[in-house]
């Protein structure tokens, strides 16, 4: 495998990872959502490169508009949740629990 | 001309006559039946089947009547039909002769009896039903007679039926007759979708007959004449009176499939897989109801046995496909077996209900006239030269003996006559010889004509009947003329070896020495072993498994383990595991991101 090709998937598989595994704060959780974000638009900022395929390469423009919007709703939820809860801890989202 | 004529009307009187004592009493208010009107008309209806019987052996004339046709569909039609050939001609006056000694003596035998009336008429109903099977000449009517006897048969033997073993007894006649109903109705079925009719002489004879149809006989025969399989109904048929085993279980009845077999004869005979069938049944049957009969005590289950064994030698006789011959031995048979039962029911009213042979002896002196008949009757049944068994039975060892046949079937067939020498003598050294065995104060009283003249009357049968029958009745298969001298007094050795052995065995009495168990002795005390074993092992090994199948099998693990429940309890294990999946945290949910990852990176 070449070296983008790894460092973009060690990127984005620890970036997950490290949403699913966080514990307390929702904010970590969101800085791990910007960090595949990031290393999503690395990787589609290197593919026209590689591939010299030109039509993509307008691609990450595209991507930084979608990951300005999710990260203002992020943000704006997380000031939600701390309006109401107080805190940002995640286990406070339990209105589903039975 | 006027032979047919004379032919069809007296054999339609006689018929009608029978039919007379049941008939009469709803037409007219003050006439009522008694049991000496019964045994008038069969007398009367006795003396008017001899004409038919001397015109038939003057000018050998046969005829087939029809009197009726039911149309039972465009191209079945089943035809009221009599059929009036040597067989029936013969059989008519035999059985009316039978029947009226019997009913005379069942006026002494049964006079105590409150319900005599009821019994004459269920015995009338049996003749009717007899002679109807008798002179059928479709397999319909053949049915309706058959049927009639099977009915009354039970009637008759649970006549005292206060008496659980006389119930038990008369169950196990209709559940095996009912066994060998089935072997009928198929030969039937067969008959009427593959011939396309119910008629005894239109089967052709030229082309092998399929072996399915035959042995559908066969097993009718079985059935209903006691052949082995279906035999322990004939030695529990006994427990009905007297005059119902002389009439039924002797002479008539049991009797009734052989006729059968003869009846159909033309289909036998080109078939050799039958005709083997019935010879190594018969062989089987006669030797094995021989064997039981040498241990037997009870003087009326000698009696049954030794009936059983001729059933067997007339259905060896069949196999031998020589159908005239076992029809003569038949007739010769009625007499002398009708004879001994007599002269045993006889004995047994005398000694006041006593049965067994151990406690009976010398009743020589004091029962004179019975225990010479007995003796007489005895004798014939050994086939002593020139009394009536004589005549049929040694024709049919000599037939077997000069035949190409299955020599395990003669085998058996020479012990069997060799066994029946045996039991013969036996019976009579116990029951008239020797020191008596009985209570003193017995009152023995035989001077009365009601039980002398029958027995006197069907002794002198069973001396002149063999002769009569074979002088004027022409066989229609030469006998064997010409074989070598022991062949020729094969019988006549066999039988004076089974005196030897019988006199033997007697000396057991007067010596009082204690018969030791062996197996050998075993096997025939227990009969073979045949009743408990069949009668306790089939049905439990249908019951359990009808168990299995409806209970066990659809039940449980049908319904419980595949069916409804399985498939409830499928859903209820997995529903179970996902539940704790459900919890509604926000870690459950994004811990399902990491499982896709997980997947993501393991798919590439």
């Amino acid at each position: 495998m070449s070296f983008p090709h790894l460092s973009f998937y060690s990127a984005f598989t620890l970036s997950s990872l490290g949403l699913a595994f966080h514990r307390t704060h929702l904010i970590s959780a969101l800085l791990c959502l910007e960090s595949i974000i990031l290393s999503i638009y690395i990787a589609l900022s290197i593919w026209p490169i590689e591939n010299q395929a030109t039509t993509f390469t307008t691609m990450p423009l595209l991507i930084l508009t979608f990951s300005a919007c999710e990260a203002a709703t992020g943000l704006a939820m997380l000031v939600a949740s701390t309006r109401t809860h107080g805190s940002d801890h995640l286990h406070n989202l339990n209105l589903l629990q039975c | 001309m006027e032979t047919a004529l004379l032919l069809n009307t007296s054999t339609l009187l006689t018929l009608i006559t029978i039919l007379t004592p049941t008939l009469l009493p709803l037409l007219s208010e003050n006439f009522k039946n008694s049991p000496a009107t019964i045994t008038r008309t069969v007398k009367t209806a006795f003396m008017i089947s001899l004409v038919p019987m001397t015109l038939f052996m003057y000018s050998g004339m046969e005829s087939i009547a029809s009197c009726w046709e039911w149309k039972f569909t465009t191209n079945f039609k089943i035809p009221l039909s009599f059929k009036i050939d040597q067989y029936s001609v013969m059989f008519f006056p035999i059985a009316l002769f039978v029947t009226w000694s019997i009913l005379q003596f069942a006026m002494w035998y049964m006079s105590t009896e409150p319900y005599i009336m009821k019994f004459f008429s269920y015995l009338l109903m049996f003749l009717i039903a007899m002679l109807t099977l008798t002179i059928a000449n479709n397999m319909f009517l053949l049915f309706i007679g058959w049927e009639g006897v099977g009915i009354m048969s039970f009637l008759l033997i649970g006549w005292w039926q206060g008496r659980a073993e006389a119930n038990t007894a008369a169950l196990q006649a209709v559940l095996y007759n009912r066994i060998g109903d089935i072997g009928l109705i198929l030969s039937m079925a067969w008959l009427a979708s593959t011939l396309n009719t119910w008629e005894v002489q239109q089967p052709p004879s030229h082309t092998q007959t399929p072996t399915i149809p035959l042995l559908g006989l066969i097993l009718a025969a079985t059935g209903k004449s006691a052949q082995f399989g279906l035999h322990p109904w004939l030695p529990a048929a006994m427990e009905g009176p007297t005059p119902v085993s002389a009439l039924l279980h002797s002479s008539t009845m049991v009797v009734a499939g052989i006729f059968l077999l003869i009846r159909t004869h033309p289909m036998l005979t080109t078939n050799p897989t039958a005709l083997s069938t019935c010879l190594c049944l018969g062989a089987l049957s006669t030797l094995f109801a021989a064997t039981c009969a040498l241990t037997q005590n009870d003087i009326k289950k000698i009696i049954a046995f030794s009936t059983s064994s001729q059933l067997g030698l007339m259905m060896v006789t069949i196999g031998l496909n020589l159908p005239q011959l076992a029809f003569l031995h038949i007739s010769t048979h009625a007499f002398f077996k009708a004879m001994l039962f007599l002269c045993s029911g006889s004995i047994i009213h005398n000694l006041n209900g006593e049965q067994d042979i151990r406690k009976m002896g010398g009743l020589q002196k004091t029962l004179p006239t019975t225990t010479s008949c007995l003796t007489i009757g005895s004798m014939a049944l050994m086939g002593t030269p020139f009394l009536a068994g004589f005549y049929s039975k040694d024709l049919i060892i000599e037939s077997l003996n000069t035949s190409y046949l299955n020599t395990w079937a003669l085998l058996l067939t020479l012990l069997a006559t060799m066994f029946t020498a045996t039991y013969s003598l036996r019976m009579i050294l116990l029951v008239q010889t020797g020191f008596t065995r009985i209570p003193p104060t017995t009152p023995m009283n035989e001077n009365n004509p009601t039980i002398i003249n029958p027995i006197t009357r069907l002794a002198l049968g069973s001396i002149t009947a063999g002769l009569l029958i074979t002088s004027f009745i022409l066989p229609t298969k030469t006998p064997p003329m010409t074989m070598p001298t022991i062949t020729k007094t094969a019988a006549i050795i066999i039988t004076a070896l089974g005196i030897t052995l019988a006199l033997e065995l007697s000396n057991m009495t007067h010596t009082l020495t204690q018969p030791k168990q062996n197996p050998y002795s075993n096997f025939s005390t227990t009969l073979g072993y045949f009743n408990p074993l069949i009668h306790r092992a089939s049905p439990s090994t249908l019951l359990n498994s009808g168990q299995k199948i409806a209970s066990h099998l659809i039940d449980l693990s049908w319904y419980k383990k595949m069916g409804p429940e399985g498939l409830a309890d499928l859903q209820l294990t997995m529903a179970k595991t996902s539940t704790s999946l459900h919890s509604g945290l926000i870690k459950t949910y994004l811990g399902s991101f990491a499982l896709s990852i997980f997947i993501i990176l393991l798919s590439t």
